[in-house]
């Protein structure tokens, strides 16, 4: 019988040992209060994203004309869009708390459906697990849209149609009415990763998958997020603020500030393919040091100057 | 065919199945006669909206079935061949006597199934024909000679409860029914009709979500006449919390609305009249307008290169109607 | 004495390993109707509930002016970063680094999921699956632990300081409820089946999270779940959560999730060397 060396095996043990901590039990239940994590994209999900950005997106020409003809002030001239909330795949950017809960039918024991509530615009969702059909095309389409899961081993998957329509990036680039989200959520000791896949036939060419993550945090208060519309700037009636096509002063701002090349701000999915990189590679000049958003993880350290 | 015929078919095509709508299209434009529909090959659908209100979808436009003691309140009435099979539905839901229709506009998907509808839904509690309300423009141009050699339109098809000033309203069903005209829009004979407290508006033509609107320009339709009707529209409804729910809005062809849907609506419209009047301003013809692709952010959204109601049609009305040149 | 003492730690070892890697599709025993006595272990390959071999690409959704191009100097938004941290940061020197020979700091395995590139993923043996990138022409080995391993023969795992370090794997196992589901006495819940890949790595050597220098060090332990999902339109995915715990540099572990599409065998496959800048 061959003998470990001694010091090989005294340091093999060690790791083996510590490698007792791996959690190994697949996780099924999402329950709980959960904080987002901003490891990703943080600057874009927290203060929001710049003017003209429109990176990492597969969008198609009548997206892009969408969002160049976008006026910010939009949000506030017309007054229906105030209140109005982020759609159920861009509430799952992590843009607010989130909690779960699981509703049980008292009858069968069976599991009903998950509920979440997301601290912006107290938006609410009912994800159905009992099996039930999306409803009919002519049924009316909300903000959260209509949610249906099934478990793929440790994953659910999520099913949502009849969203309103709503932005993709809240700079103006949009999401239609047609669009159907998949998400796959996986729960990994306390941290949830949600993948979201976004089908939207009328402003991408490609459907976009990007994943988010929390984290367990039950020591979390979700407070009231309320809203009321007041009308502050005496506008017309019925105006609706909107750069004319070609006419948008801010949207090469983006690639000055940051050496990029403008055609790369402008998204669609060569930008998002690795031979990308080796494209833009001559193109691109970036500043001798960072000015803008350097350091960004959370609320309380992200703005624009923050270093 | 006559024009009214065609908005009738590009109406019917959204409602029916694709072999139909190609059926009923080849017909339209072969014999210049109103559709010839089998019932039996459409699908009626009733859902409830909210409270006393009803939609039954696709006979033509929506039609909006009001219900309750005082009997049956409808608005539009769909094509006449279909007639029967709509009654149908609403007495499943109702046995009481039609006694109020209100008309959005003249076109026949709307106005088709008047008298059909206004005779079977009487009954033994009935005292006399429903009363057919509409904006005084729709009775004009149904009394009057019809485009294109169509035949007269029966006395009995015509509104007998016509309305020339703003509003028009009266109590049924235990709420009050509000006519709001908004003129100069998808037609100049164009109404709203608000079910107060059931909260739910109906609009005809003047908001179709699956489509660009259809301005008819030849019956005094115009573009800021439809953006201002939109706006009324706006200024009517009240969402529940969130800019979501509350006054519910059964548009002239599509699914459930409510407000944050029409304000997308007429966000698209005004954005685009902003643009045309910005390329009139400059002199721009008709085709450079539309090799500008003034509509592309929209079009995948509300355009069709093929059918009746093409992008191309719709900018040509925008263009036309903004411009004033024919 | 000492060879026994070895014995014991070894022993020791495999009996607390028993519950993760060991047990390979054999639950442990819990509650009233639980299966009998423990199966004969699973190598890594035969026990996998899904299939991650094959070509890869990643597409860049997220994080895209700090992976599609090298970042600007000093910009280190998003990773939580301590001052120490930020300060090596800003000294960054790639040409320095490549000086030293050191220009492939960027692609250790803290970091390398998150460079644009292809991946090609296949079974070194039945225990070893292996991750090659193209970009930076690097390989990981993802050891499943045999239980014959332990005290027998040679160890044969390094205890070299890597780039990639070194990495167990395990698949997540099931849950199983406890009670006699025929007696309505608890049953396993829907869900309980695990299909995601779980990998601790250390032994790193020290590297940058991203190309313009926010360091982690030696010390820092890796944790990844891989997770496969099908789409509505054909495509595969899968996603890697990683979780980098450096105490040493960051203030809280830092998390991320990197997706890749199932490509064609050998697509677009273009091995290219590290670079600093």
């Amino acid at each position: 019988m061959h003998h470990l060396p001694r010091c090989r095996a005294a340091g093999f043990g060690l790791v083996l040992t510590a490698l007792v901590a791996l959690p190994a039990f697949a996780q099924l239940d999402f329950s709980g209060e959960w904080a987002p994590l901003y490891h990703e994209d943080g600057p874009e999900r927290l203060p929001g994203p710049e003017l003209g950005d429109y990176t990492e997106l597969p969008i198609n020409a009548a997206a892009r004309m969408a969002a160049d003809t976008y006026d910010a002030d939009r949000i506030s001239v017309v007054p229906e869009y105030q209140c109005r909330p982020h759609g159920g795949d861009y509430s799952m950017r992590g843009l607010g708390n989130l909690r779960v809960w699981r509703e049980i039918d008292q009858a069968s024991e069976k599991l009903v459906a998950f509920h979440t509530h997301l601290l912006a615009w107290d938006s609410e969702r009912t994800i159905w697990m009992d099996g039930r059909p999306h409803p009919p095309d002519y049924a009316p389409h909300t903000w959260q849209g209509f949610s249906t899961g099934v478990w793929e081993g440790n994953m659910l998957t999520i099913t949502t149609t009849h969203f309103k329509t709503n932005y993709m990036r809240r700079n103006g680039v949009p999401r239609s009415d047609k669009a159907i989200l998949t998400e796959h959520w996986t729960r990994h000791g306390d941290y949830l990763t949600v993948v979201t896949v976004i089908e939207d036939p009328v402003y991408l060419t490609e459907p976009l998958v990007r994943s988010d993550n929390w984290y367990l945090d039950p020591g979390q208060n979700i407070g009231v997020f309320g809203c009321e519309y007041a009308p502050e700037v005496p506008r017309p009636e019925g105006t609706v603020p909107s750069h004319l096509p070609g006419q948008n002063p801010y949207l090469r701002e983006f690639a000055d500030w940051y050496g990029l090349p403008f055609e790369a701000t402008r998204g669609g999915a060569e930008t998002m393919y690795p031979e990308y990189k080796q494209k833009i590679a001559n193109e691109y000049h970036p500043p001798e040091k960072c000015s803008r958003y350097c350091k960004c993880t959370n609320l309380f350290d992200c703005n624009v100057t923050s270093k | 065919m006559t024009m009214n015929g065609r908005f009738a078919v590009a109406h019917l095509l959204r409602a029916a199945s694709p072999l139909l709508g190609t059926l009923l299209l080849a017909t339209a434009l072969s014999f210049a006669q109103p559709p010839q529909i089998n019932p039996d090959s459409v699908q009626l659908t009733m859902a409830p909206v909210q409270g006393s209100v009803y939609v039954l979808m696709g006979d033509g436009g929506n039609i909006t079935v009001q219900i309750g003691k005082d009997g049956v309140a409808l608005v539009d009435t769909g094509f006449a061949p279909l007639a029967p099979k709509a009654m149908a539905e609403i007495r499943k839901l109702s046995s009481g006597p039609i006694r109020w229709i209100v008309i959005t506009h003249v076109h026949t998907d709307h106005t088709g199934g008047i008298a059909a509808m206004a005779k079977l839904g009487m009954t033994g509690e009935s005292v006399g024909p429903p009363r057919i309300v509409a904006q005084s423009n729709v009775l004009n141009r149904m009394t009057g000679p019809q485009p294109g050699n169509q035949p007269k339109i029966p006395e009995e098809a015509w509104p007998n409860d016509e309305y020339f000033l703003p509003t028009k309203d009266f109590f049924f069903n235990g709420e009050a029914v509000v006519v709001y005209h908004v003129p100069d829009a998808h037609t100049d004979g164009d109404s709203i009709v608000f079910f107060r407290r059931s909260d739910v508006l109906s609009t005809g033509d003047v908001f179709t979500p699956g489509s660009y609107p259809i301005i008819d320009l030849a019956r005094g339709g115009s573009v800021e006449g439809e953006i201002n009707a939109l706006n009324k529209i706006i200024d009517i409804t009240v969402p529940a919390k969130y800019q979501e729910g509350g006054t519910m809005v059964i548009p002239g062809h599509g699914r459930l609305c409510d407000e944050a849907d029409v304000v997308e609506y007429r966000n698209m419209l005004t954005i685009i009249r902003d643009r045309f009047r910005d390329m009139i301003k400059k002199d721009m013809t008709l085709e450079q307008v539309k090799a500008a692709k003034p509509t592309l952010d929209y079009d995948a959204q509300y355009g069709s290169t093929t059918g009746f109601w093409t992008t191309d049609m719709f900018i040509e009305a925008v263009y036309k109607s903004l411009s004033g040149k024919k | 004495m000492r060879t026994r003492l070895l014995a014991l730690l070894a022993i020791g070892s495999a009996a607390l390993l028993d519950q993760s890697l060991f047990a390979q599709g054999v639950p442990p025993p819990s509650g009233i109707g639980a299966p009998p006595g423990p199966q004969a272990p699973k190598s890594g390959q035969a026990a996998a509930p899904v299939d991650f071999t094959g070509y890869w690409v990643s597409v860049v959704s997220e994080d895209w002016r700090w992976r599609m191009v090298t970042p600007i100097r000093g910009d280190f938004a998003s990773i939580p970063l301590n001052a120490e941290a930020r300060q090596i940061g800003n000294a960054w020197d790639p040409a320095k680094d490549t000086a030293a020979g050191e220009q492939c700091k960027s692609y250790g395995a803290a970091a390398i999921m998150r460079v644009p590139g292809r991946l090609h993923i296949s079974w070194a043996d039945e225990n070893t699956l292996k991750i090659e990138t193209d970009a930076g022409t690097q390989t990981r080995l993802f050891h499943f632990l045999p239980a014959t391993i332990l005290g027998v023969g040679p160890a044969p795992y390094s205890t070299e300081r890597t780039w990639q370090g070194l990495s167990f794997a395990n698949w997540e196992r099931p849950v199983r409820g406890s009670g006699f589901p025929g007696f309505g006495l608890g049953a396993t819940r829907e869900g309980a089946h695990g299909k995601s890949l779980e990998v601790v790595t250390r032994q790193l050597r020290a590297g940058y999270l991203r190309k313009n220098g926010p360091p982690y060090s030696e010390n820092t332990v890796l944790k990844e779940y891989y997770d496969l999902h099908k789409e509505r339109n054909g495509d595969t995915w899968f996603t890697v959560t990683t979780v980098v715990d450096d105490p040493k540099y960051l203030t809280e572990p830092f998390v991320t999730s990197t997706d890749f599409k199932k490509i064609p065998e050998g697509a677009g496959w273009s091995p290219s060397a590290c670079v600093a800048k």
